[in-house]
């Protein structure tokens, strides 16, 4: 294989016989510049596989095959539930974001100084108040909205066979999420805070043999403290948001793969 | 072991080199190397083909309608649908965040007990779960002991609703959807649903002014009572549904 260059086409001459304006013939001269360096033509053909992959070709639909769309419609609001969920896991995640900038679990001192640190950002940060109140609320309609998508996916009989394993991870979704609720109700680190953390601590250790290992391990103890409010911070910013974002994807990914389960 | 060290300590003069051998017409093709495989390997490449034969007979047989136009398009029908949708949305969080502000409550002190203790709403349930201890078997055979705790009773009520919640779909077969064409399921739906907010009125029972023995006993008779009606109800609607569906069938083909 020798590397000497072969004939190649004469761009140039092309361009000349064109007679394009200057902006036509810069971006050309730009788009001839890269496609010699990186040969962009050859990725035209993943381009075309995309346009066709979302632009699907696409089987009827049960309900159109049926014609049930004029008695169905006024069921689809139901069917957005899932989106509306990712949604406010989105604005839950961005305005998370914001405030991590501004929070750091710490119990010492009086106030507590997370607690301390709330209040700055409710009193003194511009748009902090507003903040925490969108991150609160975002948190309490996905949760809503998770309930509500599983007893829609319920009554609709959308969870049958071949979806199965697709409902079990919306089990755990949903277990997830309420994990995320919890220990982002700890991290205030006010009274409710406390005795809720309390409430779990005693849960943890009612149960046998592994109760007294998973205290240690979720609440850094026996009583609440520091090491509590550290793991539920890291548990709540780390951990979580890693998992959960990943449960969706593939829970989302299956729905793709599987198609909808339609009404009939 | 020594036979492996002579193996090794002799020249390769086989040709195969160092290992990696380019592509010749010798390599066997995909098809022949997973034919020749034995053990685990050849009942997963046996199962494969045999399915995709299947795929395939299916495709064949089917009389499945395919549009000849193109779908719904993703742009920009569906993509400005959903913006719309979303925008919506996200202006009623901002809406709800800004009418209903959070408060903050007192920082947290270990000596004061709050007189209500009460976890987010969503919680509710599972905390009414952790307060079934009157339903906590006494065993004679024990001397009127308790097998376990109310806490371990409490927190094992909670894994066996999750627990049946995840093994529904192996519970229910067929390919009946509507609540309608499955009473039974949808009155267990209702029932369940009816006895999460029993419990959560159980969780929050010394906000509420009934005495508390009635709201327990309420949180398993009403699910009980909820079940039932849908039940009733879905099965006398069922009647109607299938006239429906049978008057419409027998209007297509009518009896002989």
């Amino acid at each position: 294989m020798s590397l000497e260059r072969k004939d190649e086409y004469d761009h140039n001459a092309w361009l000349k016989e064109r007679d394009l304006s200057v902006v036509e013939k810069t971006y050309l001269m730009t788009l001839i510049w890269f496609d010699r360096r990186f040969r962009l033509v050859d990725y035209l053909e993943i381009l075309e596989n995309m346009y066709y992959k979302i632009n699907l070709q696409m089987p009827k639909s049960h309900t159109e095959q049926y014609n049930l769309d004029n008695k169905f419609w006024y069921w689809y609001p139901l069917y957005a539930l899932g989106s509306f969920s990712v949604i406010a896991y989105l604005v839950a995640a961005l305005t998370g974001a914001l405030l991590g900038f501004y929070y750091a679990p710490s119990t010492a001192g009086t106030p507590p100084e997370s607690y301390a640190l709330l209040t700055t950002i409710m009193a003194d940060q511009n748009f902090g108040f507003m903040l925490r109140s969108i991150h609160r609320w975002s948190a309490q309609v996905m949760t809503a909205a998770v309930f509500l998508h599983m007893l829609r996916v319920y009554f609709t009989g959308a969870y049958k066979e071949p979806r199965e394993v697709n409902w079990i991870i919306g089990v755990i979704l949903l277990a997830l999420t309420v994990g995320f609720g919890y220990t982002g109700y700890l991290l205030p680190w006010n009274q409710l805070a406390f005795w809720a953390g309390q409430i779990g601590v005693e849960m943890a250790l009612a149960v046998p043999l592994v109760g007294e290992w998973a205290a240690q391990m979720v609440f850094g103890g026996f009583s609440l403290g520091q090491p509590t409010l550290q793991r539920m911070y890291i548990l709540h910013v780390f951990v979580l948001p890693f998992v959960v974002t990943a449960l969706i994807a593939l829970h989302i990914g299956i729905v793709w793969m599987q198609g909808i389960a339609e009404p009939h | 072991m020594s036979d492996n060290d002579s193996q090794q300590s002799e020249p390769a003069t086989d040709g195969s080199g160092p290992g990696i051998v380019a592509p010749d017409d010798e390599v066997p093709s995909w098809r022949e190397r997973k034919e020749r495989t034995t053990g685990l390997s050849r009942l997963t490449y046996e199962y494969f083909e045999r399915a995709r034969r299947e795929d395939q007979d299916l495709r064949q047989e089917s009389s499945y309608v395919e549009r000849d136009v193109l779908g719904f398009p993703a742009w920009p029908h569906e993509t400005i649908r959903n913006l719309a949708i979303s925008s919506f949305f996200i202006g009623m969080l901002l809406f709800l965040a800004a009418t209903m502000p959070p408060t903050l409550e007192d920082a947290a002190n270990p000596a004061v007990t709050p007189e209500i203790i009460l976890p987010d709403w969503y919680l509710y349930w599972s905390f009414g779960l952790l307060k079934l201890g009157p339903i906590n078997p006494e065993l004679s055979i024990l001397g009127g002991d308790k097998i376990m705790s109310d806490e371990l009773y409490g927190v094992l009520a909670n894994a066996v609703v999750f627990g049946a919640i995840a093994i529904v779909p192996f519970l229910n077969k067929g390919s009946a959807r509507r609540p309608v064409e499955q009473p039974f399921w949808a009155a267990i739906g209702v029932g369940g649903v009816m006895f999460a907010f029993t419990t959560s009125v159980v969780a929050v029972q010394n906000l509420a002014p009934i005495d508390p023995n009635i709201t327990f006993d309420l949180a398993f008779l009403l699910p009980l009572v909820a079940a039932t009606i849908t039940y009733a109800v879905l099965k006398t609607m069922r009647e109607g549904y299938m006239y429906d569906l049978n008057r419409r069938y027998y209007r297509l083909r009518p009896p002989r």
